[in-house]
């Protein structure tokens, strides 16, 4: 275990833009079988051709925005994975992420839908503080994420929101210092990014920030020999993690407390070599998710160096995009 | 999202192929949800419907609008026509389609999402069997004892035994009401020892141990009698103090099996630093957990030895070292009473941290951090 040379491999820029692309051509069973991620999936895919700086010119502003439009639920007020699918929070935050791209003011969004999806989200919230994902009563500390980050987004956050929200996010950090899905659920890595991510939206990282628990937690998920993440102890490294992990340390100003280069040296032996794209391990099967996550950690690891858009820990969006947003303070 | 599966690129020729193979499913799918789609549109509620959702799911079991549109039908159908098969015979049917789906797909939300709608259905029809759910549960944890979501379940459905027992026992006081919870969560409790038993690593036991003690503890101080129903059990619990030395035993064995296992470790800093515990040590003498503190850096000490033995160039264990410095720090602040963290750090602690630099170089940072005092080597709340 000692600090030996890591072979960083190249990265295939070219490769991904075109899977990326690609993504919506190749219409196998597998593809009409992920109808209901669709929009995450869009989102996932702008973001990542955005990371590498190369939207406009892959992906026309028109047909994106129209689909968006194509999945509006009107009858719940919020926004489906797909057309004819029911609103929920997740495809909503979704879409309202990729509206405020290219429309920072989201104008685009006309007063009618905007007041709509606005009591869409308000009225997700539970009297706990947490917010269900649509009216069948789901709660899962990544709706709290999502309910926050979409107030935040549309510039309607106010401490009656606010305040119980952080509260039941409070409920759900454990002895370990991390945090799970509900109150008294195990630690899990990508809950954490949504609990400390809505902690920083909401202005209330003064609540963890003395915890240094939570930072070692956080930096004990990169494992050897492969230099990845991993969500929970004792599991399998994942490049998703890269993402969810690296932005909490992100927010928490402890990016130095992992092996940067040793994580992106991870990110990048999960790339496929042949058609692009980034999977979840080495030689594994790639999909949109993993190349999002893969880019964004990359980005957040050193964005200068593959001239990638700087990503915007908290929202998992453009800096430049998200510089724009009136911050709630409490 | 694809998790653990083998790359396979496939050539254009072989694309072409599997489009061709997948024709007539992708035919069969489209057609199938589009007319779901309009069923759902034209608020069509009726057993066909119900029929045409179970295979479409089956499909796709993600398919969350589909999922949507059949609880509306079960919400809305016209049971009297069937009277046999009524609201609470359909939602309990749904709890074996969905127990077929769970085996094939354990970690799909929509799924578990759809089953705990149709139990609280069952619980406003009073027809709810949560002992078959804790059986359901118990099997899929078999399978796979990390599911988070088969962790989350189990404590999800414990919950609803305790409120339904509860109501059913119609405590009269605040001691019969303990009892009835104590029960449920000893079980858990022994549930938690057993999968550790088997697998030191499982840190979703141990996680759900560490809810679980303090519960206990606080339901037997509620008995009139604690030592009289469980008095196995109880004389773990009897004080903090003995739960403590209960579970240092056990962690022993964990730690002698595998230094470098994170689950105990993790566990063993609750230990350590759990309010229960130090207020109770402090309160029977004074002094008496800077003891325990030193009495566990012995051992730790001792295991680190042992390690070192066998390591090649004569390195500490990595794990032990890093429980040196958080043992050793929170004896510097028994000792000294020290709040700043930069006081916590002696030359001994500080060469440790250099060592862990060596040795643990991922988290270098962190121990720089932590030499120059800007980052606390014991937990700050």
């Amino acid at each position: 275990m000692t600090d030996t040379e890591v072979e960083i491999l190249p990265l295939l820029r070219e490769k991904h833009i075109n899977y990326i692309i690609e993504q919506d051509s190749h219409r196998s069973y597998e593809y009409w079988l992920s109808e209901h991620l669709r929009m995450n999936g869009l989102y996932w895919g702008v973001t990542a051709l955005l990371i590498m700086k190369s939207l406009d010119e892959s992906l026309p502003r028109s047909e994106v925005i129209d689909f968006v439009f194509s999945c509006w639920d009107s009858k719940a007020g919020g926004f489906g994975a797909f057309p004819r699918h029911d609103a929920h929070l997740l495809s909503t935050l979704s879409a309202l992420q990729i509206l405020k791209i290219y429309d920072t003011e989201l104008t685009i969004l006309g007063s009618e839908k905007r007041e709509q999806v606005v009591a869409f989200v308000k009225g997700l919230q539970l009297p706990s503080g947490c917010f269900q994902g649509d009216r069948f009563g789901e709660v899962d500390t990544r709706f709290v994420y999502n309910g926050l980050s979409s107030l935040s987004l549309l510039d309607e956050l106010t401490p009656e929101i606010v305040d119980p929200a952080v509260k039941f996010i409070m409920e759900c950090q454990n002895f370990d210092g991390s945090f799970g899905m509900l109150p008294g659920a195990e630690s899990h890595a990508a809950q954490v990014f949504t609990c400390v991510g809505a902690l920083a939206i909401a202005d209330k990282l003064h609540l963890i920030e003395d915890d240094t628990k939570l930072g070692s937690w956080l930096s004990e998920r990169q494992v050897l020999p492969s230099g990845g993440f991993n969500g929970r102890p004792e599991k399998l490294p994942d490049v998703c993690y890269s993402w969810w992990v690296l932005s909490s340390l992100s927010i928490l100003n402890k990016k130095h407390w992992v092996d940067l280069e040793k994580l992106e040296a991870f990110i990048l032996t999960c790339q496929d070599s042949k058609d692009g794209g980034i999977g979840d391990r080495p030689d594994n099967q790639t999909d949109i998710y993993h190349t999002c996550f893969g880019l964004a950690g990359l980005s957040l690891i050193d964005h200068e160096k593959y001239n990638f858009t700087e990503i915007d820990p908290v929202y998992c969006m453009p800096t430049e995009v998200t510089k724009t947003f009136k911050k709630w303070k409490s | 999202m694809q998790h653990g599966i083998k790359r396979i690129n496939l050539s254009e020729e072989a694309k072409r192929a599997k489009l061709e193979k997948d024709k007539a499913k992708i035919v069969e799918y489209k057609q199938l949800s589009e007319k779901v789609f309009s069923l759902r549109d034209d608020e069509v509620y009726s057993f066909d419907a119900l029929k045409y959702t179970s295979v479409l799911l089956k499909m796709n079991p993600e398919f969350y609008t589909i999922w949507n549109y059949r609880r509306d039908i079960l919400t809305n159908l016209k049971y009297e026509q069937e009277p046999d098969n009524d609201y609470a015979w359909w939602l309990s049917y749904d709890l074996g389609f969905l127990m077929s789906l769970l085996k094939k797909f354990p970690k799909v939300y929509w799924i578990w999402n759809h089953r705990s709608w149709c139990l609280f259905e069952l619980v406003k029809l009073g027809k709810v069997n949560w002992q078959y759910e804790f059986g359901v549960v118990s099997k899929l944890l078999e399978l796979d004892s990390r599911n988070f979501h088969g962790w989350q379940y189990r404590r999800f459905v414990v919950e609803n035994i305790e409120l339904e027992s509860t109501k059913k026992a119609a405590p009269t006081n605040k001691s019969d009401e303990s009892s009835v919870l104590l029960e449920i969560d000893i079980n858990e409790f022994k549930y938690t020892t057993e999968k550790i038993s088997k697998n030191i690593s499982n840190f979703s036991a141990w996680h759900n141990r560490s809810k679980l003690i303090p519960k206990i503890y606080h339901l037997f101080q509620a008995l009139d009698s604690p030592n009289e129903k469980y008095p196995e059990v109880f004389e773990i619990f009897k004080s903090p103090q003995s739960i403590l030395n209960h579970e240092l035993e056990l962690i022993k064995t964990g730690m002698y099996m595998d230094a470098d296992d994170t689950s105990v470790w993790l566990y063993l800093y609750w230990l350590l630093t759990e309010k229960l515990f130090i207020d109770d040590l402090n309160k029977s003498k004074k002094g008496r957990y800077l003891s325990l503190l030193k009495e566990e850096l012995h051992i730790v000490e001792e295991l680190n030895k042992l390690e070192k033995d066998d390591h090649v160039e004569n390195w500490d264990n990595c794990w032990c070292l890093k429980t040196i410095v958080l043992i050793k720090g929170l004896i510097e602040k028994e000792e000294k009473g020290a709040t700043n963290p930069r006081d916590l750090l002696t030359n001994d602690i500080k060469n440790h941290l250099r060592t862990l630099i060596k040795i643990d170089p991922l988290r270098k940072g962190k121990y720089l951090d932590q030499l120059e005092g800007k980052a606390s080597i014991i937990p700050t709340i």
